[in-house]
């Protein structure tokens, strides 16, 4: 009789590949992954719903609030900064989740993990698809505000999913490193949504880079999510891609991403040991 | 001779226990621990939970693993189901592989049946084609029809698991890993599992089955391997394999407890205990269902403690207590002179329902007030039903509680319409 397949199981070690073909064959469990996810954070169709687009209009409110009224800050944006900032937090928010998320993820699968094969890459990544969903909702809301506030987007939309594609590339590197940390290191889990929340601030989400003092600049733009949020709002508004925050972000998110994926890979074979 | 279906290679497996994993266990302690010198270092414990374990699965043969709790059949089956990884040696599988661990694995409360087929047949290594081919005889298998498309959370535990079992009976791999999924339902469901699994067997597949239900075992395997501290202790025709299986004392007659977790102000420590029949002194690792047996406790004492009181804890999986007996609540205390001793527990009428337990021991030194000694996991208990129990299948059935206790039913009044 001839087999499908012959599985050796031995001992392997330390770095090892990413084993392409084997996500892609699970990509049904990857779906229905996500799919569940929705479904259970949509089932009160009501309340997911509102959860996800009520949370940035709320933000953005508190901080146009705050800005205009309170502090009275002058911030020189080149679109009302309602619209200016909801951009900001929608997207910020997107990466933010995506990295506590999927941060979180594998301990929340850890009943399957203990009790089923898969390949573990297939957790986070169902993570990130779920999070694209609720990003996606809570972008719909620009559309209302930009229509408001009668700012047009130019031809640079189009480039607005690659803009999205670096700031999920991001948010996966940084949520694969956190989720292998996580299951070894106990404290990751609380440290890490704690310098999420710090970096929000020391990120032009509600205020924008050229905002900052020359001086201040050159450091902030070496947060690659600088980048990443400026890009988003210039795909979306048609204003000056920042291109050296945008380049570094692209190096950044890129080798984030792959060094990510392999020390997943490497600690991966410990999680159910670990778990 | 046709090429075995799972071939076995000296599988071995190690776990790294206590010290090691404490140290490392925060990334802070982590960093610092860079900087600490190595002697400084908690030398790490390790245990060998699978040792040189070798053997063949041909072809369309059932074959049952038995052995005692930390005998190593989870490990041996987390190995081959690919959870983790082997130490040394390997395994090869021939065809495509489906494990049940649990049944139910990764039901969602909140989905409906419908949702949770899909969703567990997924994880189970379905195809949605696979599923959907299939979705009618899993949901006639099941009998839920009716509640199809309620979430499962409402489901009573019986409903569940015969929804559970039927997406997993549908399990179509070349070789099928078996963990104790028919200790479920109902004696009637439980029947048409195990006549499933027969099916399963018959058809040419490979089955490697794992469980605690010796009858189960008997009926559906011709051959059986036993293990034992980690390795093989016995392979061969599964009556044969279940007789040395029953009649072994495992040699671990004495539990030494010295190294395990102590509570207490260790005026008094126990040292050893020895789970014994209640005439003799032939050790039990396997209790029979509602057959008495004897707790002996080794301890040791630096001073004279005048009042001492006993105590014998049984523990679920699950760290529950299913019940506890102290000496000096029945009026006995004893007065401890420096230096050693034991004290012998009987235990009547145990009606607690087959299944793995742990038991704590404890020595107070002021009854109801302190403890001079407590340990609390301070062993392993199994409690077995033999095949010539009529209620079998109901005791195993997980969802009785943990005591089987005799009321004494009678209809007092009678309303014909």
């Amino acid at each position: 009789m001839s087999h499908s397949r012959t599985l050796v199981l031995k001992p392997t070690s330390g770095w090892r590949a990413i084993d392409f073909a084997e996500i892609w064959a699970y990509r049904e469990l990857m779906a229905i992954f996500a799919w569940r996810d929705l479904k259970v954070r949509y089932r009160q169709t009501l309340l997911g719903a509102v959860w996800v687009m009520g949370q940035p209009i709320v933000s953005m409110l508190i901080f146009t609030l705050l800005f205009r009224r309170v502090a009275q800050l002058r911030v020189s944006t080149e679109v009302p900064y309602p619209v200016f900032v909801l951009a900001g937090l929608v997207i910020w928010n997107f990466v933010a989740g995506a990295i506590n998320r999927s941060g979180n993820s594998l301990i929340g699968a850890s009943h399957l993990i203990s009790k089923v094969y898969f390949p573990r890459l297939v957790v986070p990544l169902s993570n990130v698809v779920t999070d694209l969903v609720d990003f996606a909702l809570a972008a719909m809301l620009l559309i209302p505000l930009m229509a408001w506030y009668r700012v047009t987007p130019g031809l640079e939309i189009v480039l607005l999913p690659l803009a999205v594609l670096l700031a999920t590339i991001f948010a996966l590197g940084a949520g694969l490193w956190v989720a292998a940390l996580n299951i070894e290191y106990r404290d990751v889990r609380i440290v890490v949504p704690w310098i999420v929340q710090i970096a929000m601030y020391a990120t032009p989400v509600v205020y924008p880079l050229s905002a900052l003092p020359e001086r201040y600049r050159l450091v902030a733009m070496f947060n690659p999510m600088a980048g990443i949020v400026e890009t988003f709002r210039a795909t979306l508004f048609g204003t000056p891609f920042p291109r050296w925050p945008l380049a570094w972000s692209v190096v950044t998110s890129v080798v984030l991403l792959v060094s990510g994926a392999f020390y997943f890979r490497r600690v991966e074979r410990r999680f159910a040991d670990l778990l | 001779m046709a090429e075995a279906s799972v071939t076995i290679e000296h599988l071995s497996k190690r776990y790294k226990i206590g010290a090691a994993r404490q140290d490392y266990a925060t990334l802070r302690e982590r960093i610092a621990g860079a900087f600490r010198r190595d002697e400084e270092r908690v030398k790490e414990t390790t245990l060998w939970a699978l040792r040189d374990v070798s053997f063949e699965i041909a072809q369309g043969e059932a074959i049952g693993i038995i052995g005692h709790n930390g005998a190593g059949k989870s490990t041996l089956l987390k190995i081959l189901s690919r959870i983790t990884e082997p130490t040394e040696g390997q395994a090869i599988l021939r065809g495509r592989v489906a494990s049940l661990l649990e049944v139910g694995t990764g039901f969602h409360p909140e989905l409906t049946g419908r949702e949770n087929i899909y969703l567990n047949g997924a994880i189970l290594g379905m195809t949605r084609s696979e599923i959907r081919r299939n979705f009618d005889a899993i949901v006639a298998f099941s009998e839920v029809e009716r509640f199809l498309d309620t979430p499962v959370k409402r489901y009573s535990s019986g409903m569940f698991v015969r929804l559970a079992f039927a997406v997993a009976a549908h399990l179509t791999p070349e070789i099928l890993i078996v963990d104790e999924v028919l200790a479920v339902g109902d004696i009637e469901f439980q029947r048409r599992c195990l006549g499933r699994m027969n099916e399963v067997a018959r058809s040419g597949r490979t089955v490697m089955f794992v469980s605690h239900n010796l009858p189960s075992i008997e009926s559906l395997c011709p051959r059986s391997v036993l293990l034992s501290g980690g390795r093989v202790a016995r392979d061969g025709p599964t009556k044969e394999v279940l007789a040395s299986y029953l009649a072994q004392g495992t040699g671990t007659a004495a539990i030494d407890v010295r190294t395990l977790i102590h509570h207490g102000n260790g005026r008094a420590r126990i040292t050893a205990v020895y789970v014994l029949e209640i005439d003799s002194e032939t050790p039990l690792d396997v209790l029979e269902f509602r057959k008495a047996f004897r707790v002996r406790i080794e301890y040791e004492a630096d001073e004279n403690i005048p009042d001492a009181s006993f105590g014998f804890g049984l523990v679920t999986r699950s760290a529950q207590r299913v019940f506890i007996t102290e000496s000096y609540e029945l009026g006995k205390t004893y007065d401890l002179q420096p230096g050693r001793g034991a004290i012998d527990c009987i235990i009547r009428a145990p009606n607690v329902l087959p299944g793995a337990y742990a038991f704590e021991l404890w020595i107070s030194d002021v009854p109801g007030v302190s403890a001079a000694d407590h340990v609390p996991m301070a062993g392993a208990i199994e409690i077995t039903v033999s095949g010539e129990e009529p209620n079998l299948a109901l005791l195993t059935s997980g969802m009785r509680g943990f005591v089987q206790v005799p009321g004494d039913w009678s209809q007092i009044v009678e309303m014909p319409m």
